[in-house]
């Protein structure tokens, strides 16, 4: 059962969805207890039933209050603690890890109102050289290959987010910030802006293609080879890219 | 009034000296005759005041100074309200033109609401609600209600400052007012004003500007309340009232004053730098194109703001969970359930609450090991709250409840917050909060704690405490079918809105369906506003009664819900110098159900001044009160 979630294109997007479907099996049980324990104090402990006195206050009493939300607390949040540390230390956190693999791909996302400037350092492997892939609201990656992301933004804050794939990231005038996602089946999909922009956040909208990695590799190419006949070394705005910034910080 | 009565009404007039041992901590459980004399000499009756604008201007009477307050909050909770349905108006027929108030409002998109405006209606919901409606509803009219009334003194401890406190407020409404009349309109950069948004670069109008300004002196006034009321406590304690014996409904406002104390000041500094920001040319938040030399840190907002803002969410519930814990002892007729348990946990909550902030910006590129670091804080804050909710249900279990208006609107309270409180462990995790952040799914979670259970709350104390404010009762009927229907929808409201989170749709957006992924959600969505539209409609019943009621012919006795607290011990509406003769306390807030009391009082409760007959007269001044 999904309860609504988008479809899951990444390879360890599974992680969150079965915290949160587990988190809500508890939630959820919790929830119904509190409503029945309520509904039953009311009906059946009414105006005619007599109060019983009790302070709550015996060292029985207490022990069994104490027992109890500690219980509820290691069982519900100890799960999402113990898998929420592992997520991100294994996973989403994890970018040295994906940065470290062989055939990782890495894009460089310079946001601004209303837009996602893309770029790929191309074969030369420096990001800002005649060789750049370049792109406006359309980000291409090979399927099951870590995709590293670092982000930038221009004017305000931004935050890429990629509801298929369970990541999201904030981009900062000022500063790099990172993310990384690996596609487990090819498909478009789309990138939405998350974080308050201005009059047109909502559609900042952005195209994520996952291809097989042949395809990739050819539109890869061409697309450099484009990129380096519209190359303008006057340009100087139109080379925003940046050193590509190693390990976790 | 008729001080002549009043034994000490000749004594010199002077302000009580700080100082002065009115109540000490450390207060003997059982308060000697001595300490009474001495209260009554430290608070001497003044006179009330004769002219108008003294007496309802201009007052220092912290009874007037609370319906001056509850009748702005009131007034701004419609106001927000309207918003709100303007935003569920958007989202159920994007770009479709606003009826009724469509041509009055939006003149010049033609009663449309565009991006431009949706942003400032959002924004200007957020601000509303939380400085101009809950808090001063919650904070300022029941928090100058009930802290002298049911600490046993007879106004706060500063008086002047608090009028002032209300001033300063009205200042910052003004304000409020003003920025939907300036060119560009209001503040649009959402109510967290994250530059380089909330700066020129994303917000050139002076709207924001004054608004920002507004949140600036509505923080000045939060901190001279709070002052009043966090000395008030610590002094002005009736002898006898020691902390342990206070009434839950005065720890929850205490350490919430206490908490404002501490943390807005910073909001005050933050919103003080992005003035400086937006008028001065400083960039202390700007970096990016539009900064020289690299310039400053947006980051560094974020930090400061919820420094502020997480400890702020506790701030707007903690006097809700007093009320709570009040009342279901109350109307279950029983004593609060391990009553050092819920005050401890309400402390633990607000020693916590200062140190979990970071979970709101698990997005922003934060180091992992601090990330680590509030996420595991967040959870633990978790282990508090189940105790102090497991005493509620305690509290409620095998007692003999009463569902009067402000019970039931209690009970909403646990409902609501039970599933406020069990969504929030999912944001406070990084991995489902890296899916969820900034979705409608936070929106969802945060309205169930701080909209749906502060609102349920607000009414709760409303129809509890309208008697001792006004001296009326309000209407039953009525008030049991606003509490039905408000339930009812602030909870497919907020269900709704969770849901199209759960799917992942992000907040803020002016029409989300644009988004291939949240196409399908646009039938969820306009169900949700209807449910948003009942509610509103829902609170007509309470209009209603509230007027009908404060002109209505149904007095209240002193204490219609028979509860020992002090507050029922004085005339409704009190008198202006509050008790003839300061109390003496001599047991704590819930004494209910107790078959000792039966037997030899024939009634389930007992005054927190009352001696029993048996018991040894220990304090012969309060054996008259309570009472009545």
């Amino acid at each position: 059962v999904t309860w609504g979630l988008p479809h899951d294109a990444s390879l360890y997007g599974w992680r969150v969805d079965w915290l949160m479907n587990t988190t809500s099996v508890f939630v959820i049980i919790m929830f119904v207890v509190t409503a029945i324990w309520i509904l039953w104090a009311c009906v059946f402990h009414g105006p005619k039933h007599r109060a019983h006195y009790d302070l709550g206050n015996a060292p029985k009493a207490v022990t069994k209050a104490l027992i109890l939300s500690g219980l509820i607390f290691f069982v519900v949040d100890g799960n999402l603690w113990i898998h929420g540390l592992a997520d991100i230390d294994d996973v989403f956190w994890n970018f040295a890890r994906a940065d470290a693999a062989p055939n990782a791909v890495r894009i460089q996302v310079n946001a601004h109102q209303w837009a996602w400037d893309a770029r790929y350092a191309g074969p030369d492997g420096k990001f800002n050289t005649r060789d750049d892939i370049v792109t406006l609201n359309d980000i291409r990656v090979p399927v099951n290959t870590p995709v590293v992301v670092q982000l930038g933004a221009t004017d305000v804050l931004h935050s890429f987010s990629l509801p298929n794939f369970r990541v999201k990231m904030d981009a900062v005038p000022g500063m790099i910030t990172r993310l990384w996602f690996q596609a487990k089946e090819t498909g478009a999909f789309e990138i939405a802006c998350a974080q308050h922009c201005g009059v047109n956040h909502y559609k900042m909208r952005g195209r994520l293609t996952v291809l097989p990695e042949p395809a990739y590799a050819d539109w890869a190419r061409e697309a450099s080879e484009l990129g380096a006949r519209q190359y303008d070394p006057a340009d100087t705005g139109a080379h925003w890219g940046w050193d590509w910034e190693k390990g976790n910080r | 009034m008729s001080s002549d009565k009043v034994p000490h009404a000749s004594a010199p007039a002077a302000a009580p000296t700080p100082g002065a041992p009115t109540a000490e901590a450390d207060a003997p459980a059982e308060a000697a005759p001595a300490d009474a004399e001495l209260a009554q000499h430290l608070q001497p009756i003044h006179e009330a005041p004769r002219s108008f604008l003294r007496r309802y201007v201009f007052s220092t009477d912290h009874k007037v100074i609370a319906k001056q307050f509850l009748w702005t909050g009131l007034l701004f909770l419609l106001f927000g309200g309207v918003l709100a349905m303007m935003i569920r108006w958007q989202w159920a027929y994007p770009g479709a033109k606003v009826p009724l108030i469509g041509d009055l409002v939006l003149k010049k998109s033609g009663g449309v609401i565009n991006p431009a405006a949706y942003n400032a209606v959002f924004t200007m919901h957020g601000l509303i609600m939380i400085f101009f409606a809950v808090t001063p509803l919650l904070i300022g009219a029941f928090g100058n209600l009930t802290i002298p009334l049911m600490v046993g003194a007879r106004d706060m401890a500063f008086p002047r400052l608090n009028m002032l406190s209300f001033w300063t407020f009205a200042l910052a409404m003004t304000l409020i007012v003003v920025s939907f009349f300036v060119q560009l309109g209001s503040a649009a950069a959402g109510w967290t004003t994250y530059p380089p948004l909330a700066t020129k670069v994303g917000t050139p109008g002076h709207g924001q500007t004054i608004v920002v300004a507004a949140i600036f002196f509505a923080g000045v006034a939060t901190i001279m309340g709070a002052l009043n009321y966090v000395v008030t406590v610590i002094r002005f304690r009736a002898p006898g009232m020691t902390y342990m014996r206070m009434p839950l409904t005065v720890w929850g406002l205490w350490l919430t004053s206490i908490l404002n104390i501490l943390f807005v000041p910073v909001l005050g500094a933050a919103a003080l730098l992005l003035l400086l920001d937006r008028v001065a040319g400083t960039q202390f938040f700007i970096a990016g194109a539009a900064s020289v030399r690299g310039g400053g840190d947006p980051i560094l907002f974020q930090h400061l703001f919820w420094i502020f803002g997480h400890p702020e969410v506790y701030i707007l519930i903690l006097p809700a969970w007093g009320f709570v814990g009040d009342f279901v002892a109350f109307f279950a007729r029983k004593p609060a359930y391990w009553y050092r348990g819920s005050v401890w946990a309400l402390i633990a909550i607000t020693a916590l609450s200062a140190i979990v902030y970071g979970h709101h910006m698990f997005t922003t590129g934060m180091n992992p090991m601090l990330g680590k670091a509030f996420m595991t804080l967040t959870l633990i804050i978790s282990m508090p709250a189940e105790l102090l909710f497991l005493n509620w249900l305690h509290t409620i279990w095998k007692g003999s409840v009463r569902l009067p208006s402000p019970m039931l609107f209690t009970l909403g309270v646990i409902w609501v917050f039970a599933i406020g409180g069990l969504t929030g462990i999912y944001l406070a995790t990084i991995s489902t909060d890296l899916y969820l952040h900034d979705t409608m799914f936070v929106v969802g979670h945060f309205h169930f704690t701080m909209a749906a259970a502060t609102f349920l709350a607000i009414f709760a104390a409303i129809y509890f405490w309208f008697p001792k404010m006004f001296g009326r009762m309000l209407n039953e009927p009525l008030g049991k079918m606003h509490f039905w229907l408000s339930l009812v929808f602030i909870t497919l409201l907020f269900l709704g809105q969770m849901g199209v989170g759960y799917a992942g749709q992000p907040r803020r957006l002016w029409d989300p369906h644009q988004y291939e992924l949240w196409k399908h959600l646009q039938p969820l969505n306009r169900w949700t506003s209807f449910f948003a539209f009942g509610l509103f409609v829902a609170q007509l019943p309470f209009v209603l009664n509230f007027f009908a009621s404060l002109f209505g012919r149904v007095r209240a006795g002193h204490n219609p819900w028979r509860v020992g607290t002090l507050e029922w011990t004085v005339p409704s509406p009190p008198p202006y110098h509050n008790f003839d003769v300061i109390p003496t306390v001599v047991r704590g807030p819930h004494e209910l159900g107790n078959p000792d009391v039966l037997r030899r009082l024939g009634r389930d409760w007992i005054g927190q001044t009352e001696a029993l007959p048996a018991e040894a007269p220990t304090a012969p001044a309060a054996q008259a009160q309570g009472t009545t």
